[in-house]
């Protein structure tokens, strides 16, 4: 693992345009796609916790061309980013607010705000972090990918992928000079304001025969919140209890294989709703799995947000 | 396949065929074209696939999987694991299992494990089984970090932690740390003492 780069070192490349860390809080991480295809190694899937205003920055960012796609790595922040720009012009997008030019020496601030507990800083060409595993993304509990593993910190250096000869043309083009009539893209935001009972589909099962059968209507019939308890690797709700067949709890399981939006039901009864990061197998029974477009109306969900499900059958 | 379970959109999940590999199953399954992921676990195994794109053809794979006879051993690497036996549970472990910590030294090397399943932490490789006089349920509290490489026992299984991490399992050494994805299902490890 000692040969992973480090972002912090400076290659001379003075006027390449990159952004260093002034100050940072909370959960800051290099995240990118993901990294499919491991999972029989026991490395998750990844990815940000939030695609869509992952792919909204990226796109504010300019990031559709060949090599830097809507899936280029970018900053996700939980917490606070406080950044410099250097060396060049450098065009980031952030998601909610827009692209914005930062000249050198410019600071920009990200922060979670009550409606956006995660939230994404794009750079125009992704930022340039290796590629380990098929992916840039950070991997904490292995300290794998993104900045040396680990979440970002005062003084770390991240660098676009953009070579410093390309001019960027805002407003009036892509970066290869072409016209374009969409000066925002235009993205389907998740999360509306006025959608704050957020509906959450879960396709049943398969582990129902350990639940007694009233569990399942608590589950569709009840709000659940979003706890504090709450990072990349799972989502902890709060609600009515979920439960188990006394017999079956008390039994040792064999552990099965788990995904993304998986809801495990530990012996307390309150759900556990699977995130990117999440562990490859568990012991937990699965009442349910929410379906992919609905895994982030919870897992970047803000602290408290009431949430129902709905059962939904799959195709 | 009869017993096929969603996991929501975008994932199936059934028992294991008895008789089939762990290592030859994931790899009948992961050259299905549509195929993303392919999780085996002791009873269980997982596809995932893109919910957007047609379903694989799962079934005719699993079919053609289970009916092929002497299918060619997918390569098996045997992995010597070198231990210095002085985990913070040695001495405890030995004495609830009655027997010294010598014995349960050598119980716990002098076998080949295979490798029943990968998961709860990358590289995190389940091996069994383990010698039945050293087999002891998990700690009642688990700790809430355990250092990487420690070599630990719980139930039928030992493992070696790749990583920092919380972990219910008893320590019984430390091992030469090696490269943390090296193991795959199918492998075979060793503990050698050090």
């Amino acid at each position: 693992m000692s040969t992973w780069r480090s972002s912090r070192d400076g290659d001379g490349d003075a006027s390449r345009a990159s952004l260093r860390v002034k100050r940072v809080t909370g959960l800051v991480t290099v995240q990118d796609a993901g990294r499919p295809g491991w999972m029989a190694r026991g490395i998750p899937p990844g990815g940000p916790l939030a695609p869509s205003r992952f792919h909204e920055a990226n796109l504010f960012a300019a990031n559709r061309i060949a090599g830097a796609g809507p899936s280029a790595a970018a900053v996700e922040v939980v917490g606070q980013l406080e950044v410099e720009a250097e060396g060049a012009t450098i065009l980031i997008g952030v998601d909610g607010e827009g692209p914005t030019a930062l000249e050198p020496g410019a600071v920009y601030t990200l922060r979670s705000t009550a409606e956006r507990r995660v939230r994404y800083l794009a750079v125009h060409g992704g930022i340039d972090v290796p590629t380990v595993f098929g992916g840039k993304g950070t991997l904490l509990v292995a300290s794998l990918g993104g900045c040396e593993g680990r979440t970002l910190r005062a003084g770390d250096r991240l660098r676009s992928l953009e070579s410093p000869s390309a001019r960027l043309r805002l407003g009036t083009g892509d970066a290869d000079g072409a016209p374009h009539s969409e000066t925002r893209p235009m993205v389907q935001a998740a999360d509306s304001n006025e959608d704050d009972r957020p509906r959450v589909r879960v396709v049943l099962g398969p582990d129902l025969e350990d639940f007694e059968d009233v569990a399942l209507g608590v589950l569709l019939e009840n709000e659940f919140s979003v706890s504090p308890q709450a990072d990349r690797v799972g989502t902890r709700l709060v609600g009515p209890r979920l439960l188990r067949k006394v017999a079956l709890a008390a039994a040792r399981r064999p552990s099965m294989p788990m995904v993304r939006g998986a809801i495990q039901v530990p012996p307390d009864g309150q759900p556990i709703v699977l995130g990117p990061d999440h562990p490859t197998t568990g012991g937990y029974p699965l009442i349910g799995v929410v379906v992919s477009a609905d895994v982030e109306k919870v897992v970047a969900a803000p602290v408290g947000r009431v949430l129902r499900f709905a059962r939904a059958l799959p195709a | 396949m009869n017993d096929r379970m969603w996991l929501g959109d975008a994932a199936l999940r059934f028992s294991r065929p008895a008789h089939l590999e762990a290592r030859a199953l994931h790899d009948a399954l992961r050259a299905v074209v549509g195929v993303i992921d392919v999780v085996v676990t002791e009873a269980h195994v997982a596809v995932t696939f893109d919910p957007a794109k047609p379903r694989p053809p799962l079934d005719a794979v699993l079919d053609q999987a289970i009916g092929a006879e002497n299918a060619p051993a997918p390569a098996s690497k045997l992995h010597v694991i070198a231990v210095s036996y002085d985990g913070a549970d040695l001495e405890a472990c030995a004495e609830a299992l009655a027997i010294s910590a010598d014995s349960l030294v050598a119980f716990h090397s002098a076998r080949v494990y295979d490798v029943k399943m990968i998961g709860f932490l990358p590289g995190f490789a389940y091996l069994g089984d383990v010698d039945e006089r050293i087999a002891l349920p998990r700690r009642a509290t688990p700790r809430t970090r355990v250092p990487a490489w420690s070599v630990a026992i719980a139930d039928r299984y030992s493992a070696v932690y790749p990583f920092a991490s919380p972990g219910g399992w008893h320590l019984i050494g430390m091992a030469t740390p090696f490269a943390p994805f090296a193991i795959d299902l199918g492998d075979r490890v060793r503990f050698e003492p050090r």
